[in-house]
């Protein structure tokens, strides 16, 4: 029988970094409180165990036992109904008198309880001194000393937990009984208790005095300044992308493509034979799959520099700031100041980003926050977002940094247009978020992070991207009477056929019929990765990356030329498909936390009217500023007819609102 | 020859890809290849508490 250790603990204490390191688990984890909303469990490894079966048990963080947010929920009943054998309460050493009120609680319980001093590196920085075997003695219940982000002192603390297995010690605290009702009691209780402890913390703790206003201090001054914080945010954002997409990671792409390619053409050599020309399956095999996954592959290092980076940001204690700097602004539209880190989280993937929505107690800006998240561009869309950049605007980093901003910018009119039509009045609420202390990010928690999201990129292009790029092959290459389609007849494969009509809808952004751009997008709802690889299969292009190649040698035009679209109508292009619905897992994810079909639908209409309004937008502007055509005449017609529509629907649902309030 | 090679080689690349997302979503994937996005969303996990406490 295994032994099963729960890992609680306040927020952002390391508790998810501890259970990575004591299970060689990959769980994310982030500089801020709140990354953590379920519960997970993992074997511990042998090494610590001395040969014993333990299952670690990762819990989200916690204040206090009593639940106030769902993830407390979780905590709190799994620590009281599930009876693990020990209870390892990480507790960070830099806010003592914080995390021992939790300490008090849990110690009540009666289950065995160790405590790990985390980030006990920090406080020799500081030069902050605890007394163990003091604080030891006053919590009745062993005191271990932890380092989890370099793995130190964990054997130690396994060895002492398994130790005290069917143990009992009391509890140096004991919470009078009262009415679990009445407010001022309990506000009275956790008074004392706080008192309690923070005579613990004056004997144990001896800490260097403050300097007021320090250097933490002034850099925050800047840093979260209401003027100057979102322009440096802006700035961070572009030598992200900068870096990621314009000047290191398209050097690595390259080198990376010529290493596929070369793969290719063995492969299509050996196959062709003597006669050096492909059968359909042959080509189905080279072409489809394997030029379908070169694609999509060819974007990794991108992807990776990318992750590298957004992992130091969040490390050093940036994130945390980015999310005061726009609490401002989401306040303003009705939404939650905790909606921000699900949109951080978003930008990884809008899965996890939209599961964070449970931590929102209030349920109008829970359901809100769910189905806005999807609009920031997930790790998902980097790949689009680099193909297009790198296509039409060589590869600049405004692309993507601007398309990250219009995802804030249609975040906030779409928490507008949901204030509007539900008619949610401001609340006064108050956003409260530990700003964790700045230090120097850790490169190996980084690159931790980066390999273990460039796997993840990897498993998506070898299983969801390879099917879907072989369907589309084989959907190109036959006819409905499962004959293959000869050269000039592309138009009668089933591909053609099935996403014509899809075709027409997104003509008035795009300025021509091109079954390719719909098929590209229909595929984008399975993965949005799969828009390059469909958009590959389907212009027979396999390589978007390779400076070589003569497309992004010979500029705009000869892109232009296979894609059949201008520079204008790929932004709008890359535009829609940012901003309309996410994946299918993503909207399976905002169904199970909006769980409400008038919420959820309406959501998924407003994330196609949106995608929809911008993309044609951007079309119809851009080209009035540029002076190119429109294409067919009926596309600029049937587009704003279109972008009425939506403005027409929202107008009566927005009035609708007003007369039931007159009313 | 090369024909069956290739159909062969279709066969086992895209069928061990089916296998595995099959095998995932059993497993309670939610969104397979998506990073940190391994979270239970099954109702009938046992890995987890989520949707238990929903249930509760």
């Amino acid at each position: 029988m295994s032994i099963r250790i729960a890992l609680a603990g306040n927020p952002n204490s390391g508790k998810t970094t501890m259970f990575n390191a004591l299970t060689g688990s990959s769980e994310r984890v982030g500089n801020w409180a709140g990354v953590t909303v379920d519960s997970k469990q993992s074997l511990v490894k042998k090494r610590y165990t001395n040969g014993l079966d333990v299952v670690a048990v990762d819990l989200p963080g916690a204040y206090s036992m009593s639940a106030y947010t769902s993830e407390e929920s979780i905590t709190s009943t799994y620590v009281r109904e599930n009876n693990p054998d020990v209870i390892i309460n990480i507790v960070d050493s830099t806010n003592l008198s914080r995390s021992l009120f939790f300490t008090t609680q849990l110690l009540e319980l009666g289950v065995p309880v160790v405590v790990a001093l985390n980030k006990v590196d920090v406080n020799e920085k500081k030069q902050t001194i605890i007394d163990i075997p003091q604080l030891s003695r006053l919590l009745n219940c062993p005191v271990v000393e932890t380092i989890s982000t370099v793995s130190k002192g964990l054997e130690l603390l396994i060895s002492t937990a398994v130790s005290l297995l069917g143990t009992k010690k009391t509890s140096p605290y004991e919470q009078a009984s009262m009415d679990g009702e009445d407010k001022d009691a309990m506000i009275e209780a956790d008074k004392d208790r706080f008192d309690f402890v923070n005579d613990i913390v004056r004997r144990v703790e001896t800490k260097r005095p403050r300097i007021d206003n320090n250097l933490q201090d002034k850099i925050d001054a800047i840093l979260t300044n209401r003027w100057v914080g979102i322009p440096i945010f802006a700035l961070v954002m572009f030598l992200v992308f900068g870096i990621s997409q314009a000047w290191l990671g398209p050097w690595l792409a390259d080198l990376l493509a010529g290493w596929l390619e070369a793969g290719q053409s063995l492969v299509a050599d050996a196959l062709a034979g003597s006669s050096g020309q492909l059968d359909i399956w042959s080509s189905i095999l080279v072409d489809g799959i394997i030029g379908g996954l070169i694609a999509v592959v060819g974007f990794l290092p991108l992807v990776m520099v990318m992750y590298f980076l957004i992992a130091l940001l969040e490390d050093c204690g940036y994130m945390s700031r980015a999310s005061v700097i726009l609490d401002p602004i989401f306040k303003k539209v009705g939404l939650s100041g905790k909606s921000i880190i699900p949109f951080i989280i978003g930008t990884g993937c809008a899965v996890p980003g939209v599961m964070a929505c449970r931590t929102i107690r209030d349920d109008k800006e829970r359901k809100a926050t769910a189905m806005l998240t999807p609009f920031m561009p997930c790790g998902a869309k980097l790949p689009v977002i680099a193909l297009f950049a790198g296509v039409f605007f060589g590869d600049s980093p405004w692309v993507g940094t601007i398309m990250y901003f219009v995802g804030i910018a249609i975040i906030i009119l779409g928490a507008l247009l949901v204030k509007l039509i539900t008619g949610v009045k401001n609340k006064k609420s108050y956003f409260i978020i530990e700003l964790p202390e700045y230090k120097s990010p850790s490169l190996l928690g980084a690159c931790k992070s980066m390999l273990s999201r460039g796997w993840a990129y990897i498993v998506k292009a070898g299983t969801v991207i390879l099917v879907c790029n072989f369907v589309v092959h084989l959907m190109q290459t036959f006819d409905w009477s499962f004959q293959v389609v000869g050269e000039g007849a592309e138009s009668t494969s089933i591909l053609a056929t099935i996403a014509s009509p899809i075709a027409y809808i997104i003509a008035p952004f795009i300025g021509v019929v091109a079954w390719q751009m719909a098929a590209a997008t229909v595929t984008g709802f399975i993965a949005k990765e799969n828009l390059v690889g469909t958009l590959a299969v389907c212009y027979g292009v396999t390589n978007f990356i390779n400076v070589d190649d003569m497309i992004l040698e010979s500029g705009a035009s000869e892109v232009a030329a296979i894609f059949a679209i201008t520079k204008v109508a790929g932004l709008a292009f890359l535009a829609f498909n940012l901003f309309s619905p996410p994946c299918f897992a993503a909207i399976g994810a905002m169904s199970a936390e909006i769980k409400d079909k008038r919420w959820f639908w309406a959501g998924i209409g407003m994330q196609f009217s949106i995608g929809y309004a911008v993309a044609f937008l951007i079309y119809f502007v851009g080209t009035l500023i540029t002076g190119g055509v429109f294409g067919e005449i009926w596309m600029p017609i049937l587009g704003w007819i279109i972008l009425l529509g939506i403005v027409a629907v929202y107008t009566i649902l927005i009035l609708k609102n007003r007369v039931k309030k007159v009313g | 020859m090369g024909e069956i090679i290739a159909i062969l080689l279709i066969v086992g690349i895209v069928g061990g890809a089916i296998y595995y997302i099959v095998r995932a979503k059993k497993k309670g994937v939610k969104c397979i290849g998506c990073p940190d996005s391994t979270n239970c969303k099954s109702a009938n996990c046992q890995h987890c508490t989520c949707h238990h406490e929903e249930d509760k």
